[in-house]
């Protein structure tokens, strides 16, 4: 396997009113290709900090991360955004679905970035799999809690991304929608053969990855590796 | 695997792009209620201006058309003396069609009862009058006195002096059969002349009235008419040296309509004043909506940030939308513009004393939906640009920062922003001074309301009054809160109260101005040539009739003598002098008073009142006219003959005169204690109510002092009320028209701050606060809003109107501060209504609802 993800020596900080304050310090690891791994740690530890700079969203003060072989710190916000657009799929744990947008229409949003033509057979065919091969044509605010994330899991997998970040994908779900996302979210990595990295507070959820890394006052504290 | 790979990615094509014009579609469409403001912004910006605009320019057509009626030629040469017969051999070669005149005050003979009466004698000749329609009975008299059958009377006349068709009429000793009546002529010069009853005689039979004597007071005039597509200086050209050097004097009918009016004047540039105020209230309605907009679209674009879209993708998105709302917005503005333009003599025919030839402009039109592009794009721009540089990290922290932005894209945009509504301005006053004055008027205003604002969020954080209670703490805290729309309300209430109250003022001095000039009260019968025996006598009968005495005036008859020590004679054979032959031959009629009238004003120099005995010099006023026409300056020696005594005087002060007044102007002004022994005559001003009543005065003058002449107004006057009535009427109309747009920008403006709010009080509510807790404070914080931003405005509209009427309307600034409150606490009610409005969604969904929609 080869690595997707590869972060070297990565810090952030933040200039705060005229004080520097440090939210990840030097972090350092890879993740092959259709691997899964979770990040835990308390708030405030830093965690969505390094799954945003590990997605491109934001820019290291320090190190670097390389996505799909490039190097993310040398490009522009446009270029990043391409880098997301051809390798990079999301699981909000607030689902960010476009509200004036339909079901179907926010799942091919990713390939129609892409330029790419007839993506209603693609799009529909990920939100039968998902359930909702009868909700196609809602609107977000008519769909449950549930049934939006399940969307933007459908989202996520439109563009066959080499790559999963989902930030707390079950935090805003009850316990038996969030089994039922769980699911999902595992079957379709699995069946893509996708890369998964997830940020959550749940052990639970976590203990479904191969990998656990954990962060502690911006630092890495541990990196366990599930047996096989 | 620390490698550097390039990105290649795929350059972006808007026109190839079509999810962006799909997105932007779809999402236009579920959001059109928030793009409503928008695009009625834009429509009734765009409406205001094209109907002012069309209005403007079809107006100014007929204006155009009125005033070559008032001249009824093109170009008029004039002369208190025969014309040279050189000069009338050389105009024989000028091929142009042509008239003549010569107008002279004569006693009139009806025979057929001997009725006499002062009229002025009208000999006419040729193609003239070119422009304007004769009114007369019988239709073709006109052509009748020019083929020489006969004589014309005016119809007023007729009706005095009981006289008919077929009766005859004697001037000197010219009788002729009256074979029709003058109801109206274009053509009509002066007041004091025109207004007189007129009896109009063929011009070749003018020596045979024998009235011509040395001395007499005869107007010739030679009327010319344009070829095809000449203009009148053109016209003018071959024969202007000649005229000149002849000392004639001439008139084309841009200079009538530069007499004419500064009323019409002012009117023009106050619908100037009207299209931009519409234009910039379009723009802050576009700019506002946009920007709140934006607000709401910044979660969405972090989306596509995330998904790959690029900020240059993700801006053309909202772009698009814009440029559809502005374009769909332009064409409705165009069509309501034309249609209110066509709707006002249908809606208001009643009211309009003449026919508007109104007709679709595709100036205004075509002109309109441009400035309706360019506004929609480029007022939307500044706000849209936000999404350009929206972070895709704000998907997972809502404060995260924009990305850095473009220092240059943005100065080059707030640049454009910048001069667009100074290019404008320029453009639509048609002026580099006026425009760039109503733009600097407008950038200090927002300055100032921006400073307002800032000091006003200070002063609360820092003298915050803690022990207020939770609502009034609550709602003055929404004024400095994160999130706060103090600094875009302020401006926006500010700027809408500032435009409002200035419209309100500015038009308020046009009317007084107007009103003045054609109130209830004002003079429409002049009685001259009353002697000094007679006024007693003559004012004892006006008093004991009741008829107001408006003006009783002595009249003293003035003739140049000398100026700086040079005889007229001698300045009449210098051909390097600048001043024309018949300024100093002409007979002037001046008076005498210790103080001036409204119509008059010192503009340079001291008008000194009394002449008392043993004065060592005596010191005249004279009109800017006259010190331009005799080239002279304060402190120059004239030397006048009264009636053969000469007077010296030395020119103490120069006055502005409004000529337009209907009042008794004069160019030279003497102060009080020099003429009270002269030979004088009177001339008192009052008013008949109605036709009958004036009949009866003069019957009654005529009868009791026949040397007595009166002069009726009425018809000039009815011709005025009528152009009086129109102007008032129009711009009443047409204030209402930009100050309705006001309003709507205005309370669009306010009721976007509803989805700023909205969030806020559920919460509040979801926390327990009561309904009329809420309410409460959003009504304390749109009254503090609405309260300062429009006192801001409203003394700001002082001060602009101020200098507006001083000195681009040039008149007399009325303030009306009771217009003004009015409009500063209608402009709170409205703020706070809105307000209250704005409460209402709240209570209308669940708080459930609300909050999982908005998370």
């Amino acid at each position: 396997m080869t690595e997707i993800l590869e972060v070297k020596d990565l810090s952030k900080t933040y200039q705060t009113g005229g004080q520097s304050l440090t939210v990840l310090n030097s972090i350092n690891f890879e993740i092959k290709k259709g691997d899964t791994m979770s990040i835990v740690g308390p708030s405030g530890s830093g965690k969505t900090t390094l799954l945003g700079l590990c997605a491109g969203l934001d820019t290291p003060s320090t190190g670097s991360v390389s996505l799909a072989g490039i190097k993310l710190n040398d490009l522009s916000e446009d270029d990043r955004a391409y880098v997301r657009n051809q390798h990079v799929g999301f699981v909000f744990q607030n689902f960010q679905l476009l509200p004036t947008l339909s079901a179907l229409e926010n799942v091919s949003i990713p390939l129609e970035l892409r330029g790419e033509k007839n993506t209603e057979a693609r799009a529909t065919e990920l939100l039968s799999r998902v359930g909702l091969e009868e909700r196609l044509h809602h609107y977000p605010n008519q769909l449950s809690g549930g049934e939006q994330q399940r969307v933007a899991i459908a989202r996520a997998f439109m563009a066959n991304p080499d790559i999963l970040f989902a930030d707390e994908p079950t935090g805003n779900l009850d316990e038996e929608t969030a089994a039922l996302i769980t699911d999902l979210l595992f079957n379709l990595n699995k069946e893509i053969g996708t890369t998964l990295v997830m940020v959550t507070h749940n052990i639970t959820l976590a203990n479904f990855t191969n990998r656990i890394l954990q962060l502690k006052g911006g630092d890495l504290v541990s990196d366990k590796l599930k047996k096989a | 695997m620390d490698k550097k790979i390039s990105v290649k990615r795929r350059g972006t094509n808007l026109f190839r792009d079509s999810w962006i014009w799909k997105l932007a579609w779809k999402d236009a469409k579920k959001h059109f209620d928030r793009l409503f403001l928008f695009i009625v912004s834009v429509s009734v910006g765009i409406g205001a201006l094209v109907a002012i605009n069309s209005f403007n320019f079809n107006l100014k057509n007929d204006i155009d058309r009125q005033a070559k009626e008032l001249l009824a030629a093109d170009l008029v040469i004039y002369s208190n003396q025969p014309f040279d017969t050189l000069f009338m051999t050389m105009l024989d070669t000028f091929e142009r069609e042509k008239g003549k005149s010569a107008r002279m005050a004569s006693m009139a003979i009806f025979p057929k009862d001997n009725k006499t009466r002062l009229v002025q004698l009208v000999a006419l000749e040729g193609g003239y009058p070119f422009y304007g329609s004769v009114e007369t009975v019988p239709r073709n008299s006109l052509e009748k006195l020019k083929s020489g059958q006969g004589a014309l009377v005016d119809e007023t006349l007729a009706l005095q002096l009981e006289v008919e068709i077929g009766d005859s009429v004697k001037t000197g000793s010219l009788t002729l059969p009256i074979i029709g009546l003058v109801s109206s002529i274009p053509g009509s010069a002066g007041i004091m002349s025109s207004l007189s009853p007129s009896v109009y005689i063929p011009y070749a039979f003018l020596d045979s009235t024998n009235l011509i004597q040395y001395g007499s007071r005869v107007n010739y005039r030679l009327y010319f008419k344009s070829g095809k597509g000449e203009s009148a200086e053109e016209l003018f050209s071959p024969i202007k040296k000649t005229t000149k050097s002849l000392g004639y004097g001439n008139e084309t009918v841009d200079d009538r309509k530069e007499r004419v009016g500064s009323a019409l004047d002012n009117m023009y540039r106050f619908f100037q004043l009207l299209g931009f105020i519409a234009l910039i209230l379009g723009c802050i309605g576009v700019a506002s909506s946009v920007h709140i907009y934006v607000q709401e679209k910044i979660p969405s674009v972090a989306v596509l940030r995330c998904m790959g879209a690029t900020g240059w993708q993700s801006f053309w998105i909202f772009f698009i939308q814009a440029s559809g709302i502005g374009a769909i917005g332009s064409i409705i503005g165009v069509l309501l513009g034309n249609l209110v333009q066509f709707a006002i003599p249908y809606v208001l025919q009643d009211f309009i004393p003449i026919e508007l030839n109104l007709s679709f402009s595709p100036r205004a039109s075509f002109t309109g939906l441009g400035i309706g592009l360019i506004i929609s794009l480029l007022f939307a721009a500044l706000p849209l640009i936000r999404v350009k540089y929206v972070s895709p990290l704000a998907v997972l922290r809502t404060s995260a920062a924009e990305l850095m932005k473009s220092p240059l894209f943005q100065k080059i945009l707030f640049a454009l922003i910048l001069i667009f509504p100074w290019a404008f301005a320029v453009y639509q006053t048609g002026e580099l001074i006026f425009g760039t004055a109503f733009y600097a008027i407008m950038l200090i205003t927002v300055a100032a309301l921006a400073a307002v604002s800032y000091l006003l969020i200070r002063l609360i954080r820092k003298n915050f009054p803690r022990n207020w209670s939770f609502v009034w703490r609550q709602g003055l805290a929404n004024l400095f809160r994160p999130n706060n729309q103090t600094s875009v309300l302020t401006i926006v209430i500010g700027l809408g109260a500032f435009m409002i109250v200035t419209l309100s003022l500015i038009q308020n001095s046009l009317l007084s101005q107007l009103e003045f000039s054609g109130d209830k009260s004002r003079s429409n019968l002049i009685l001259v040539d009353i002697q000094d025996y007679q006024k007693d006598e003559l004012l004892a009968y006006v008093q004991k009739n009741k008829y107001p005495v408006n003006q009783m005036v002595p009249v003293v008859t003035i003739r140049i003598d000398s100026i700086n020590g040079k005889s007229s004679d001698e300045i009449r054979k210098d051909t390097t002098d600048e001043i024309p032959n018949w300024a100093l031959t002409m007979e002037y009629r001046v008076t005498y008073r210790d103080s001036l009238i409204d119509s008059e004003e010192i503009v340079e120099g001291n008008y000194i009142n009394e002449f008392k005995p043993g004065d060592d010099s005596l010191f005249v006023s004279v009109s800017e006219r006259m010190l331009k026409r005799i080239d002279a300056k304060i402190g120059d020696e004239v030397v006048w003959d009264v009636q053969g005594v000469p007077v010296k005087s030395y020119i103490g002060s120069v006055r502005k005169v409004d000529w337009q007044r209907f009042q008794t102007n004069f160019t030279v002004l003497f102060p009080r204690g020099i003429f009270e022994d002269a030979p004088q005559f009177y001339v008192l001003l009052t008013r008949a109510e109605d036709k009958l009543e004036s009949s009866q005065i003069q019957k009654d003058i005529v009868k009791a002092f026949p040397n007595v002449s009166v002069l009726d107004l009425s018809m000039i006057l009815r011709n005025v009320d009528d152009i009086l009535s129109k102007v008032s009427f129009v711009i009443r109309f047409m204030a209402l028209f930009s100050v309705v747009t006001g309003l709507i920008v205005l309370a669009g403006a306010v009721t976007n701050g509803k989805f700023v709010r909205l969030k806020e009080n559920v919460l509040l509510r979801t926390l327990g606060a009561s309904k009329n807790q809420i309410v409460q404070i959003s009504l304390v914080e749109y009254a503090y809003l609405g309260l300062l931003s429009g006192i801001t405005g409203s003394i700001l509209a002082l001060g602009a109107s101020f200098a507006l009427s001083i000195y681009f309307f040039e008149m007399v600034f009325v303030p009306d501060i009771l217009s003004m409150l009015v409009i500063w606490g209608s402009i709170a009610a409205l703020c706070v209504l809105i307000g209250w409005l704005n409460t209402r969604g709240i209570f209308d969904r669940s708080p459930l609802e609300v909050l999982r929609r908005d998370v």
